[in-house]
């Protein structure tokens, strides 16, 4: 099972919606979401094998790598743990930018909080990891993410909602809970909170 | 571009402008031609804001062209912020349109006996300069209105707002954008004081009649050109972040790296950063039928600005910059990008660097003037600066001046100029740059052209940590030496992941001047336009002691992390050991 903190109840939020509305989603993947993967593997091991990203994308296209907060540059030598957190980017600009990129020329600038391997032993286990999924990152990866379902905070859910620009239901075309169909004004309006949420999306090509 | 225009506001008889040949200055452009000018002829102890002290407006070496992202202006003078010589950085239409009428830089001197305001329009005819008293206390905005309304809607404006005219320390020089909207400001260091001493409001310059500056070999610098364009547009940060998400793409990545200095550099994370993120910023402005991707001048291919309108869709700024949005947000608890939008949308009007502003305003809140976190009270606090109240004037003068003022001990400056973005006790490399900068504590004197692209001061051991100094040094150096060329800093990128990209740039600007440029060159420009503000600085009585960051960054340690900055001092004086 999914993460499901004491005092929490799960609730399953299916939406479907048109596809231009799914860069929407950017913030709440940026904030983070958990899912349940395999542990005490490499990080690459975790991306390209568990969650099916390229590995030509990995060593490409995510240049800045984040795990609990410290900056990755080896990702065959990192080692993701139980409630490990794990953030992606693409290369950023600007000298802290290419300060933090993983095996960069500047990786000097920023030692004190790059990511060292912990000793010992990690044995390969079923766990939860929490992901964040930053900039051109979020709208490549996120999409499928998304499609496969992930577990967000009920706090963030409602957030979400509250935030999210008028045209985003316009795109909406359906949504249930638990199997529940529900409209879209309920979906905005009800009370997320101390909830943990299974997100998942259908995506349809606009008309 | 061959020649100087010198105005001397404090002529007997009134302003008096005259044209002479560059002389010792020829070859110089940008911070080379600004920081040379200073260096030679401004006294290092003169008052900023005294008659002798002058403000230097230059255009990039290939400005003027139509080469790619060269239209940034440099603006020199001695810095009433930092109290030492000073180089902001600005894009707009003022590059273009002032080396195309064939200035390699304005210059203006003295100072007039009384508070008449000044208007100066430049055009192919001439150079006009009347008084007009009916300019004063515009802001920029209303400004800019005025000028169209008499020049027309092509013209670009050089312009100070109130806080200018009031002699702020943080007061900026506004460039005028493709729009002719005062929304490019060289914001840094108290510039627009130094233009208000001189009793200049604006600066109309009209280009109608001069054409583009040509190339000494048009074949070949087309073909470079070309390449260069091709090597920016596919690059991921130059052709797919930077448009898609501005520079504020960088909140999300510096806040995870625990570096975003938060409620005045007291934690490295802040917790309504994603709602601040360019990533959201970018959704906020495509739901409003705002503008995503675009140039801040003509000829900019990356398009890293962009439109921000309200919830009713008018327009309210451009895309806010990411150190303007950590400045007003994360450092002073805001995670309202539309308070952050509006805040932005003053600091341009009333003529103001938003980075100091956003760091004076943390600053007040941690002294108990406004509680961090509330958006409302930090627009109060800067519409004060506006009216020039007394409150205002002490904000206005930046975050040490505040600091002093409120009695607050963790006040973020170097040389008396604001930090910017980026936490140096988590990004220590960055800290080094920040304490040893001619400039005041600045993000953008050390950028992202590595020694192995430059071969600039030769290579250097990253895995030792003593190469964060040599890093810095070569980062300053080369620097130093594109700010001459007016090319945004932005080009880094791709010329440090492209050898095809760095070599399209060396091929166009030896086919425009003429001159085949090598390695050592750019070494030697970088490292004598140091060597002329570090002899200023020198001169001004600067000393070690001014190259360090504030105590506190030693002695706190920063959230999440908990690391403080550890680089010793004799390392950092070995900066400028060449």
């Amino acid at each position: 099972m999914a993460p499901e903190p004491e005092n929490h109840s799960t609730l399953n939020l299916k939406m479907t919606l048109e596809s231009d509305r799914l860069s929407l989603f950017s913030s709440l993947l940026g904030q983070g979401f958990t899912l349940k993967v395999r542990t005490g593997c490499s990080l690459r091991e975790l991306l390209c094998e568990q969650l099916g990203v390229r590995s030509d994308y990995v060593d490409q296209r995510i240049q800045t790598i984040f795990l609990d907060g410290k900056t990755v540059d080896d990702v065959d030598t990192a080692v993701i743990r139980q409630d490990s957190t794990l953030a992606l980017s693409a290369a950023m600009p600007g000298l802290a930018g290419a300060t933090l990129r993983r095996g960069g020329a500047y990786a000097a600038m920023r030692r004190q909080i790059s990511h060292q391997n912990k000793a010992g032993h990690d044995s390969v286990a079923d766990g939860v990891v929490m992901l964040k999924l930053f900039n051109l990152v979020a709208l490549e990866l996120g999409p499928g993410l998304l499609k496969q379902g992930i577990w967000v905070r009920g706090k963030q859910m409602e957030n979400f909602f509250k935030k999210v620009p008028e045209y985003f239901w316009s795109g909406c075309r359906a949504a249930e809970i638990d199997g529940t169909p529900l409209t879209m004004e309920k979906i905005g309006h009800m009370e997320w909170k101390h909830r943990q949420v299974f997100l998942k999306l259908e995506v349809k090509e606009n008309d | 571009m061959d020649k100087l225009l010198r105005i001397n506001m404090g002529m007997d008889g009134g302003p008096k402008a005259s044209e002479e040949p560059l002389g010792d200055y020829a070859g110089l452009a940008g911070r080379g031609m600004t920081s040379a000018i200073v260096a030679k002829e401004v006294p290092p102890l003169c008052h900023p804001l005294g008659k002798n002290n002058k403000l230097v407006i230059a255009p990039g070496l290939l400005s003027g062209s139509h080469a790619a992202q060269s239209g940034r202006v440099s603006v020199g003078c001695k810095s009433p912020l930092t109290g030492g010589i000073k180089e902001a950085n600005s894009g707009g239409q003022g590059a273009q349109v002032l080396a195309r009428l064939g200035y390699a830089a304005i210059v203006l001197e003295g100072k007039p006996g009384d508070d008449t305001l000044y208007k100066i329009v430049i055009n192919k005819d001439g150079v006009e300069i009347t008084p007009d008293n009916s300019l004063k206390m515009m802001g920029n905005y209303d400004l800019i209105d005025t000028i169209r309304e008499a020049y027309g809607d092509k013209v670009a404006c050089i312009s100070i707002g109130p806080a200018g005219e009031m002699k702020m320390a943080a007061a900026s020089v506004a460039f005028t954008d493709v729009e002719q909207r005062p929304t490019r400001h060289a914001g840094r260091g108290g510039v627009g004081a130094v233009m208000g001493s001189k009793g200049v409001k604006v600066i109309v310059l009209d280009d109608t009649g001069m054409s583009a500056r040509s190339p000494k070999d048009p074949e070949k610098f087309k073909a470079a050109n070309k390449a260069f364009v091709q090597g920016l547009k596919k690059h991921p940060i130059t052709g797919e972040g930077l448009p898609s998400f501005g520079t504020n793409i960088l909140t999300n990545v510096i806040n995870e790296a625990g570096a975003l200095p938060t409620h005045n550099f007291k934690t490295g994370r802040f917790d309504g950063a994603s709602n601040i993120s360019g990533e959201t910023q970018s959704e906020i402005m495509k739901a409003r039928g705002g503008m995503v991707a675009h140039g801040c001048h003509k000829g900019c291919v990356i398009r890293c600005s962009g439109i921000y309108n309200d919830k009713d869709g008018n327009f309210v700024t451009k895309r806010p910059e990411y150190e303007t949005v950590w400045a007003h947000g994360g450092n002073c608890g805001i995670d309202d990008m539309d308070a952050i939008a509006e805040l932005d949308r003053l600091d341009d009007d009333y003529g103001l660097d938003t980075i100091e502003m956003g760091a004076a305003i943390g600053v007040a809140m941690d002294g108990g003037v406004a509680k961090f976190g509330d958006a409302q009270a930090a627009i109060n606090l800067l519409k004060e600066v506006g009216k020039g109240s007394p409150l205002g004037r002490i904000i206005g003068n930046g975050a040490a001046v505040t600091g002093k003022v409120f009695g607050v001990e963790r006040v973020p400056v170097v040389k008396g100029q604001a930090l910017p973005a980026y936490d140096p006790r988590s990004v220590q490399g960055m800290g080094v740059t920040y304490a040893t900068t001619t400039m005041g504590a600045d993000h953008t004197a050390g950028y992202a052209v590595t020694a192995n692209v430059l071969n600039v001061g030769g290579s250097v051991d990253p895995l030792n940590p003593e190469g964060q100094v040599e890093l810095s040094r070569n980062l300053q150096i080369a620097t130093a030496a594109i700010d001459a060329t007016g090319m945004c800093l932005f080009i880094a990128f791709a010329i440090l992941d492209q050898p095809e990209t760095f070599e399209a740039l060396v091929d166009m600007i030896g086919a425009f001047t003429g001159q085949d440029l090598t390695a050592d060159d750019v070494t030697e420009l970088g490292k004598t336009i140091l060597t002329f503000e570090r002899d200023f600085n020198s001169r001004a009585g600067f000393t070690q002691k001014d190259d360090r960051l504030p105590d506190f960054f030693k002695a706190e340690p920063l959230p999440p992390h908990n690391v403080t900055f550890d680089v010793k001092d004799e390392d950092l004086d070995r900066v400028y050991n060449w």
